[in-house]
């Protein structure tokens, strides 16, 4: 859901961009602590931007015949927290506008706040929630996942009804026309992501769980069970 | 499988003048686009853009004229939720949908061309930095501007591996297409999601093994970047605000000219 250069006008261009400039401000003031904290960390961060920017290049299985990308958002927010996420989908985000012409540049700020910086706060909460209340892993991720694309198709709606509200009926009739328009191919892509991160979930505990540990993703007492339960 | 802008801007014929101008020049139009008030403007910039990337830059017509349709699904699908909803004049073409009455009226209609050609012309913009500019010569400019350090060096790590991890997972997806892993839209799901955990865990590792290649090569949290010396001509300055002063003077003089 990137909206395209050009198509955001003033001053709402602008205002996205001020809304998001601090969060991500601060994201990059996290890594720098984590940075300094753990020299090792950076290199891997990278590896991880660069693995998001590859997930958002290739074509989801198509279900509505539509050209859907998975947007790695959910994935992120669980793996590194929405702060970081936030830095990460910046940077792929001007990737995506420079090598994939996926959104632009003035829209940059609009799209950071849905895809950088709403859905992955929404997944970081649905997951935190959902293994607080001892979910099973895979449908925690799964329900993040999904939820945190549903959330970043909602907000880039209000993002378009703000800037055009509807004549009658004002913002709320415009954000409704566009998020039926955009939930034909946004709600079953949402789905298919949720269930791709589930099982990229199964096969990542399956191989290298010391990697989930050491991103404090699961505590060692979610191993211990998930094993045993396995048995 | 895939072909990246960023192929284009490092054989352009254009890669060798000054970053700075070429940014200029992109974001400048880019910004007349959204603030023009009719689509005379952004359609002037869409097609000179145009023009300058086939005719000057040398970028081949058939893959640029593929990536004139990228935008071109979301520009039409939310114009017309803006012709619908927006503008109080007089209808200009209507129809009822389940009891419904949709009518598109006239400065609704002009409102959704006027979206259509910024973004026809924003996005023209938008290729022209994409396919002129290398990504490096664009990190020595931010770099000049002082984006902080730790961003910019992320940013460069990050561009590297785009590339590994692209060929891998064409790999992956090839070998996974040989053995029919996408015969069904249930074993499609399942490749798709086998595809991405192997190469999130080849991603891991190979910076697993990257932190040791940098630590034996004495890293110490700083890449430093080897500056091209591509002079700022005071021509190509003058050509770029000439350019951009004609679009200003078109957004200007045609902006009470209405088209419908």
């Amino acid at each position: 859901m990137h909206i395209m250069e050009g198509f955001l006008p003033h001053p709402w261009w602008e205002i996205w961009f001020a809304i998001s400039l601090p969060v991500v401000a601060y994201g990059v003031y996290k890594m720098n602590q984590l940075v300094k904290e753990q020299r090792d960390s950076l290199p891997l961060l990278a590896v991880a931007g660069a693995f998001i920017f590859v997930l958002s290049s290739l074509k989801l299985p198509s279900v509505t015949g539509s050209c859907s990308h998975p947007t790695g958002t959910g994935m992120g927010a669980i793996l590194f927290g929405p702060w970081i996420t936030s830095v990460l989908a910046t940077i792929v985000l001007v990737y995506q506008a420079l090598f994939l012409a996926h959104g632009g540049l003035t829209t940059l700020g609009a799209n950071v706040f849905s895809m950088g910086i709403a859905g992955p706060i929404v997944g970081y909460l649905v997951y935190k929630a959902a293994m607080g209340s001892r979910l099973n892993l895979y449908l925690a991720v799964f329900l993040a996942a999904m939820l945190a694309d549903w959330a970043t198709y909602l907000v880039t709606s209000i993002q378009l009804a703000l800037a055009f509200p509807a004549a009658t009926g004002g913002f709320l009739a415009s954000f409704k026309a566009f998020a039926l328009v955009f939930a034909v191919t946004q709600v079953p892509l949402a789905i298919v992501e949720g269930a791709v991160t589930a099982l990229m979930f199964k096969y990542i505990f399956q191989l290298r769980s010391d990697v989930l540990l050491r991103l404090k993703v699961i505590t060692p007492a979610t191993v211990s069970r998930m094993k045993e339960a396995s048995l | 499988m895939h072909t990246l802008l960023d192929d284009y801007a490092q054989c352009n014929a254009l890669k060798d003048v000054s970053p700075k101008v070429k940014l200029l020049l992109g974001l400048g139009s880019i910004l007349i686009c959204i603030s023009s008030s009719t689509p005379a403007a952004p359609l002037f910039v869409a097609v000179s853009m145009s023009v300058i990337i086939v005719g000057i830059a040398r970028v081949p017509v058939r893959f640029y004229a593929k990536l004139l349709l990228i935008p071109l699904s979301f520009a039409l699908l939310s114009s017309a939720v803006v012709a619908f909803m927006h503008g109080t004049g007089t209808p200009v073409f209507s129809l009822s949908v389940l009891g419904l009455d949709l009518s598109v009226r006239d400065d609704g209609a002009r409102l959704a061309a006027l979206l259509i050609a910024r973004t026809l012309g924003g996005m023209c913009s938008l290729f022209f930095i994409a396919l002129t500019t290398p990504m490096i010569e664009i990190f020595s400019v931010l770099k000049s501007i002082r984006v902080p350090e730790v961003l910019l060096e992320l940013s460069m790590m990050i561009y590297r591996y785009i590339f590994v991890f692209l060929d891998q997972a064409a790999m992956i997806h090839n070998a996974q297409t040989m053995r029919l892993g996408d015969s069904s839209l249930r074993t499609s799901v399942n490749s798709f999601a086998m595809l991405c955990s192997v190469l999130f865990l080849q991603a891991w590792e190979q910076g697993e093994r990257l932190i040791v290649a940098m630590d034996a090569r004495c890293y110490d949290g700083r890449l430093d970047l080897l500056h091209q010396s591509s002079r700022t001509s005071a021509r190509s300055v003058m050509i770029v605000l000439a350019y951009l002063s004609v679009a200003l003077a078109v957004a200007v003089l045609t902006r009470e000219y209405q088209l419908l």
